[in-house]
């Protein structure tokens, strides 16, 4: 009998393939899988680096200097070019055209989980009101997700009751100055903000805390420039290695799969790039599970459909992303603190809206941000005097400058779609047309109003919004959705056109609510692999 | 001490210096690289600056300047070349550990005290950088009628000789315009080494032609599959000269004649010999086999340009001030230079009376600049522009469609009124003349 497939080694495949393995069956794991480089000086902090490394400024700007961001572009920060798990647009293995979003993909092991947040929330009812699938059918696979994956956060406060399915096993992040300042203002001014639906309270992080723990957190500031110690939760450094404890599981490496072959309904086999030799294959294969990220899982999907079926047409049913929305601002009673010495990089802090919204889940999820360790010229740039007065005003007030950043989520509409675009190289392209729609801006204007204002009565100045491009969520999803017709899968996420193909990832969810979208496609991939009938 | 390429984005390292002094920074020759480097590659990443900035950006940049600029730029012209320049000198030290600490002093409780004092600082600064404005302003607005409109975003210009001199000039200004370039080279070590200096992106091919060869310039234009229409300017720069050889040695006589005029001669007739109107062809009957050291601009068909240049194209002749007298040690040098001043005044002739408007001809005869050709004093430097602003006065001269250029000015006059002055006073006053050793 030909082996279970799991295509990609992200979050979702990762946690299927687990899954799988701890149902006795054997999997094979086909992934690019492109090892990034090993993290420089461990126990360094970020600045400490700018001593130890040979050229600091080939690590924290590339060697071409391409994370300088010059003085006339809007954006804030440039992804550190020391991280390589990023796919270049330029790779032959890109397989997307696009006009006006701009997506982020990963060839690398681990995917776009090298690089994530570590904001770990769970959907609840209201998040899934969309879904053929209750927060009851997913906790289960939520609770199981959360003792894979260590999480960070308190036992209760003020956020607690709309964060269902939550469940904490570590001490929360340690708050810096700033944080706590702006924390102790909320909880004197809290029923001012509850009359604007904002409500604040410490981050639920996938980080491991517990002093304890020999990969606890040591508070080098480097977690976006790749933590050394592996305290944030990545699929390669924690759920693939538990997956490799087990005699079943093969990871195969260096094969970018461009579709599936079918018959008679049923997946029987896989064609693939051979990404060392460039040659394409083709192989048997049992029941398929795809987790290779939504835009790809879609595109894999796409190409199947043009072998096979074509009367379903060459265009998805949906593509999501979140639109991103930045506040900057300067909490007026930090100015003076002095910085820390050792920080956390990422937000200690998160934010809700609550209210109203229809169509939108009533939870809006915003992250609350000091600025700890950064490449901080662009943020000089943007300041509002000289290069010489920026540099001192910057300096002087920085434990004071934060951003409120807000997710906004996303739904299925017809303009916004992946399409074949053409053969070029090796496979048939997926173009990704995406447009925010009309009615999100009301929900956008009104939510940024509230937030600006809640921000204000926490005795901050808040400074312009920063729109994020079309593409820079990264949340992407809803390609293959569940739902009913030929481009969509059931409820449990089985293709409803090919009954041995599950749809594993983002790419199976219907709508794209609010909250961070980690440990649901964890939790999701989990309940697919456990409910497949294989 | 390097010279920059792109004079109006990059900074010499006492420029560089300046701008560390004035952000409380110590200057790092690595960081000062990385600089050069990024700042080279400006003209490729970044658009234009409007005429004001460049008008602003050509001085030198001093203490002064900078302290002027610096908030005058942020507030009002976001694309000025000090933006860059200070921006990427923040972002590179901010990487270093020494730098990082000099930006970084933090003024504790003391920060609001601080931010008041910087907006206070900022606040002066105003006064004294707005009127300093204004009349930076006024000067440029006085000297825009005689400024040259038109730029070369989008264009094509062929030039010969760019591997050294003004040539090389005039390429690394046609490229900070926003030109492309066809550069010729006399061999490939000239080419890998050129390669080398220029930025990665730079919008620049370089084709291997030794002009001494007739017919080699045609044979690598045709190789590398250039129509002649598709020139916007073509700016014939390459030339040779045999110091100190008696102008009787016929074969640095010939040889001066073929790269000097013959070479020029073939270019412009591989040129104009392509034109629509069929007698042209007439103007090159070996057009294939010629070969020329010139600079052209434009291209007809090129519908992304700008500056009213869409269906013509420039030819320029780089001829000498020499081609007005002899000159003992350089007699085939000063004689090819004569010979194509006069024939490309008897091409402008020609095309005029065919009617061809779809062609002009411009006849450089500069005086003494610092180039290859001539000795560097601190007295030349002192009296002769420098040859970037040659180059530019050049190009400006050929986008106006000017007939002759001679800069500088001054020098044209002290050179027709020797001419004047009888053979035998100017015979003893070129005497005193000295050869550079031979090239």
């Amino acid at each position: 009998m030909n082996r279970t497939v799991v295509v990609g080694s992200g979050v979702s495949g990762a946690h299927a393939a687990l899954t799988l393995l701890e149902r006795g069956h054997d999997v094979d794991l086909w992934d690019v899988g492109r090892e990034e480089k090993a993290f420089p000086e461990p126990g360094a902090t970020f600045h400490e680096l700018k001593d130890r490394l040979a050229d600091p400024v080939a690590y924290f700007l590339g060697a071409d200097l391409g994370a300088l961001v010059p003085p006339t572009s809007p954006e804030l920060l440039r992804y550190p070019p020391a991280r390589d798990f990023l796919a270049s647009r330029e790779d032959r293995l890109w397989s997307f055209t696009s006009d006006g979003f701009f997506p982020q993909a990963s060839l690398a092991k681990g995917g776009l989980a090298n690089g994530w947040g570590a904001n770990a929330l769970s959907f609840d009812d209201n998040d899934l009101a969309e879904w053929p699938v209750s927060f009851s059918e997913m906790e289960t696979a939520y609770k199981t997700v959360y003792e894979r994956i260590p999480v960070a956060g308190p036992e209760d406060d003020d956020l607690a009751p709309h964060l269902q399915g939550v469940y904490p096993s570590q001490p929360p992040v340690r708050l810096s100055a700033s944080d706590d300042g702006l924390l102790k203002t909320y909880e004197r001014r809290k029923r001012t903000l509850e009359k604007l639906g904002v409500k604040i309270g410490r981050a639920r992080l996938a980080v491991v805390t517990d002093p304890s723990r020999a990969d606890s957190c040591d508070y080098s500031g480097r977690c976006l420039w790749g933590c050394p110690r592996a305290s944030i939760y990545n699929p390669r450094l924690s759920t693939l290695r538990q997956c490799e404890a087990h005699p079943g599981f093969r990871y195969l490496q260096g094969r970018h799969v461009l579709a599936l072959r079918s018959k008679d309904n049923r997946v029987d086999g896989i064609r693939y790039l051979d990404s060392a030799t460039r040659e394409i294959h083709e192989e048997p294969c049992g029941a398929v599970f795809l987790a290779a990220g939504a835009l790809q899982t879609g595109a894999i999907f796409l190409r199947t459909l043009q072998a096979s079926r074509v009367d379903a047409g060459p265009r998805s049913e949906g593509l999501m992303d979140k639109t991103v929305v930045r506040i900057p601002f300067v909490a007026l009673r930090s100015i003076g603190r002095s910085p820390e010495a050792r920080s956390f990089q990422f937000n200690r802090l998160i934010a809700a809206v609550i209210g109203e919204f229809a169509p939108w889940p009533s939870y809006l999820h915003a992250e609350l941000l000091h600025l700890t360790n950064l490449i901080y010229h662009p943020l000089i740039e943007r300041m509002p005097l000289d290069s010489r007065g920026s540099t001192k005003l910057f300096f002087a007030i920085r434990p004071a400058i934060g951003a409120a950043t807000l997710f906004f989520p996303d739904r299925i509409t017809s303009g916004n779609h992946q399409v074949l675009a053409g053969h070029e190289g090796t496979a048939e392209k997926v173009g990704l047309r995406y447009r925010d729609s009309e009615d999100k801006e009301h929900f956008i204007r009104q939510s940024v109003a509230r937030m600006r204002s809640a921000l204000h009565r926490l005795g901050c100045v808040t400074r312009g919004v920063v729109r994020s491009e079309p593409g820079a969520g990264i949340h992407y999803a809803g390609t293959v959705p569940m739902g009913s017709g030929p481009m969509r899968c059931d409820a449990r996420g089985r293709s409803n056109l090919f009954s041995n193909l599950y749809i594993a990832d983002g790419a199976a969810f219907p709508s794209l609510p609010s909250k961070p979208i980690t440990m649901s496609l964890a939790a999701h991939a989990t309940r697919v692999a456990r409910l497949a009938a294989l | 001490m390097t010279e920059p390429l792109f004079p109006l984005w990059e900074i010499d390292s006492e420029e560089y210096g300046a701008v560390c002094a004035y952000l409380g920074l110590t200057p790092q020759p690595r960081l000062y690289d990385y600089l050069s480097r990024y700042l080279a590659g400006a003209p490729f990443h970044f658009p234009r600056p409007s005429d004001f900035s460049r008008y602003l950006a050509e001085p030198r940049l001093t203490r002064f300047r900078i302290g002027r600029l610096d908030p005058m730029t942020k507030l009002f012209l976001p694309g000025h070349p000090l933006r860059h320049a200070l921006n990427g000198v923040i972002a590179l030290h901010e990487c270093d550990s020494r730098g990082y600490r000099e930006l970084a002093l933090t003024p504790g409780r003391q920060a609001g005290v601080a931010v008041l004092g910087e907006l206070f600082r900022f606040g002066i600064n105003l006064a004294i950088s707005l009127p300093w404005l204004g009349w930076q302003w006024a000067s440029f607005a006085v000297g825009v009628p005689f400024r040259a409109r038109g730029d070369l975003v989008g264009k094509r210009a062929l030039i010969t000789g760019v591997s050294r001199g003004l040539g090389r000039d005039i390429m690394l200004r046609c490229l900070e315009d926003g030109a492309e370039v066809i550069g010729i080279v006399r061999n490939q070590a000239s080419r890998e080494k050129l390669l080398g200096e220029l930025p990665a992106n730079a919008r620049v091919m370089l084709l291997v032609a030794d002009l001494s060869t007739p017919g080699a310039l045609g044979a690598a234009l045709t190789e590398a599959q250039f129509a002649p229409d598709s020139v916007d300017i073509a700016i014939l720069s390459a030339a040779i000269k045999h110091d100190g050889k008696s102008v009787l040695s016929a074969g640095e006589l010939r040889e001066t004649f073929q790269v000097n005029f013959f070479a020029a001669a073939e270019l412009a007739g591989w040129l104009c010999g392509s034109g629509d109107d069929g007698h042209d062809a007439a103007l090159a009957p070996n057009a294939p086999e010629m070969g020329v050291a010139s600079v052209a601009i434009g291209s007809p068909d090129n519908a992304t340009g700008g500056g009213g240049l869409s269906s013509t194209t420039r030819v320029v002749l780089v001829s000498s001030m020499g081609r007005w007298h002899g000159m003992h040690f350089s007699g085939g040098y000063n004689a090819s230079k004569a010979a194509l001043s006069i024939w490309g005044e008897s091409l402008d002739m020609e095309l005029r009376q065919r009617g061809n408007r779809r062609f002009t001809v411009t006849v450089v005869e500069p005086g003494v600049f610092p180039s290859g050709m001539t000795r560097q004093t601190r007295l030349t430097r002192l009296l002769f522009a420098s040859r970037s602003k040659v180059a530019a006065r050049i190009l400006a001269g050929a986008l106006a469609g000017r007939r002759a250029i001679r800069p500088p000015r001054w020098f044209a006059l002290l050179t027709w009124g020797i001419c004047l002055i009888g053979r035998d006073y100017r015979y003893r006053l070129l005497a005193r003349a000295k050869p550079r050793a031979d090239r």
